[in-house]
């Protein structure tokens, strides 16, 4: 399948940046995948999502050198601090997820169907009518992923998008990720929440200083899940299991 | 220190988001905040450092009526870090943002090398706090508030985007000034942390408290979490499928129970 974002060795500074924060990075993202990025903090899968997505250097300046390819129409990015996504213009949550589809010239029908598709997707229909400055930390949340999903994106990434969400609200957040993948949309997620992200990745990626170290199959990749850590203390040889279920068939009777 | 919440309500406009709030966390004690998005946790932990004032009742700190204290007053009581903890990062370099609290509190010999030290911010206290990832941030944050060393922990999802050594390192803190009497109140949503962090759990929903016991009783009972929304933490989830002795909730309980267990190779 034609992949819609390819970076080969591409690596990107931010202006005035002393060391660049991406390093040589290759990555293919096709139609239907949910690709899981993690690693330390500074390890620059934020970045990534900003260079994949078109962001980087566009809106933040800076430099890119390397290969990076973009068949994607449009991509959506939401931002780790999504109180910094809203646009300032809107005085209802409906409006606010309008202003995407609003801003492609789509007729005002089609705008509020798209809308109101989103908001249903993270459930958060009942807000439509409120003010976005004064939603909780978890509902602004949703609603920048609905923003973002109303514009329809065949590339969509997420910054940590579940950071300030509640246990149901992340579960309900990352459940709408597999269909929304099978729709043919291509998801890059960036999260520490390795547990979540095994359920619903169909690759896992792992950087440290701006490069990939390691990229394949989630179980494989994703060995810094609690449990797995939990294994490891507890001196299990690896490779260590990602969940509790994996963990008990390691257990010698 | 103590705090004190006696019939608190609170609300923006027509909405009430604190609905009559009765809580005492006793000196020392080590809380978790839970409940789902919109609940009035924010909103609570704002009311115990002036940010807010309750509509009604009473909220004390040790011996102070919060109500008729500024918020400059109280960050000598009470230490608050952020839920978007950027807002509250203003200084050239890491290591001025910590220690700018401290100073305006006239303190002579603040804690700063040493807090940056043990959340592992050293190699960065030169850098621009802006020039750190967003979670970083939050930690440089909690940095600010451990040196000003309060007698009250107030902590708006502290952990919220950090990785897991951040998170380790955040936890350790915290429970270094738990055994040091600290009473600390953490909003949180990440149980792993609330498994490792707390030991009581209070939950609210639509501004009242529905939930308040230890947390190792909450954590385990299945029941109550799926009622809440919530999923067990990693570390009863291994307790639970291992049928581990003494309900471990805490990752070192967790791995000192599994000690004794013989490991099989993974199959290939």
């Amino acid at each position: 399948m034609t992949a819609l974002v390819t970076l080969e060795r591409a690596s990107f500074s931010y202006p005035g940046a002393a060391r660049p924060a991406l390093a040589e990075v290759s990555l293919e993202l096709a139609p239907g995948e949910v690709v899981v990025v993690t690693g330390p903090a500074g390890a620059g899968t934020s970045t990534l999502l900003l260079v994949a997505s078109g962001f980087a250097p566009r809106v933040v300046g800076g430099t890119l050198t390397g290969t990076r390819r973009i068949a994607a129409r449009r991509c959506g990015l939401v931002f780790a601090r999504p109180w910094t996504q809203l646009t300032g213009l809107c005085s209802t949550v409906r409006d606010e997820v309008a202003f995407g589809p609003a801003s492609l010239g789509l007729p005002r029908e089609a705008v509020l169907a798209a809308a109101a598709r989103a908001l249903d997707l993270l459930h958060v229909g009942q807000l439509a009518d409120r003010e976005p400055t004064e939603l909780s930390g978890g509902e602004l949340q949703r609603v920048v992923v609905a923003a973002a999903l109303a514009l329809a994106p065949e590339v969509l990434a997420l910054d940590d998008p579940a950071a300030e969400l509640d246990p149901e609200a992340a579960d309900a957040l990352y459940a709408a990720l597999p269909p929304l993948a099978a729709s043919g949309t291509a998801v890059l997620l960036a999260t520490p929440d390795l547990q979540r992200a095994a359920r619903v990745a169909t690759r896992a990626v792992e950087m440290a200083d701006g490069r990939v170290v390691a990229s394949g199959a989630p179980a494989e990749v994703l060995s810094g899940t609690e449990v797995a850590r939990l294994a490891r203390a507890a001196g299990c040889p690896p490779p260590y299991p990602i969940d509790a279920a994996a963990l008990v068939r390691r257990v010698a009777p | 220190m103590d705090v004190r919440l006696a019939g608190v309500r609170y609300s923006y406009g027509s909405a009430e988001a604190v609905r009559g709030v009765d809580l005492v966390l006793e000196a020392g004690e080590q809380v978790a905040l839970l409940g789902p998005n919109g609940a009035g946790k924010t909103t609570l932990t704002r009311l115990l450092v002036a940010l807010r004032r309750p509509s009604a009742g009473r909220v004390t700190v040790g011996d102070w009526e919060v109500a008729r204290r500024r918020p400059d007053e109280m960050a000598r009581r009470v230490g608050y870090v952020f839920q978007h903890a950027d807002q509250q990062l203003f200084a050239r370099s890491i290591e001025e943002d910590v220690a700018f609290g401290p100073r305006c509190l006239g303190r002579r010999k603040p804690p700063v090398g040493e807090v940056l030290e043990e959340l592992g911010l050293a190699p960065l206290a030169g850098l621009h706090p802006y020039d750190v990832p967003a979670p970083t941030r939050k930690l440089v944050a909690l940095a600010g508030v451990l040196a000003m060393e309060p007698r009250v922990l107030v902590l708006d999802e502290p952990t919220a985007g950090l990785d897991h050594v951040q998170r380790d390192a955040a936890i350790a803190a915290l429970r270094r000034r738990g055994g040091d009497g600290v009473t600390i109140l953490a909003v949180s949503h990440d149980l792993g942390f609330v498994a490792d962090a707390a030991d009581r759990t209070v939950v609210m929903r639509d501004g009242r408290i529905v939930e308040d016991r230890p947390a190792r009783e909450l954590l385990y009972d299945r029941e109550a979490l799926r009622r809440l929304g919530l999923r067990p933490p990693a570390t009863v989830e291994v307790g639970e499928a291992l049928g581990l002795p003494g309900r471990p909730v805490r990752s070192v309980e967790v791995v000192e129970a599994m000690r004794g267990i013989r490991w099989r190779q993974a199959p290939v």
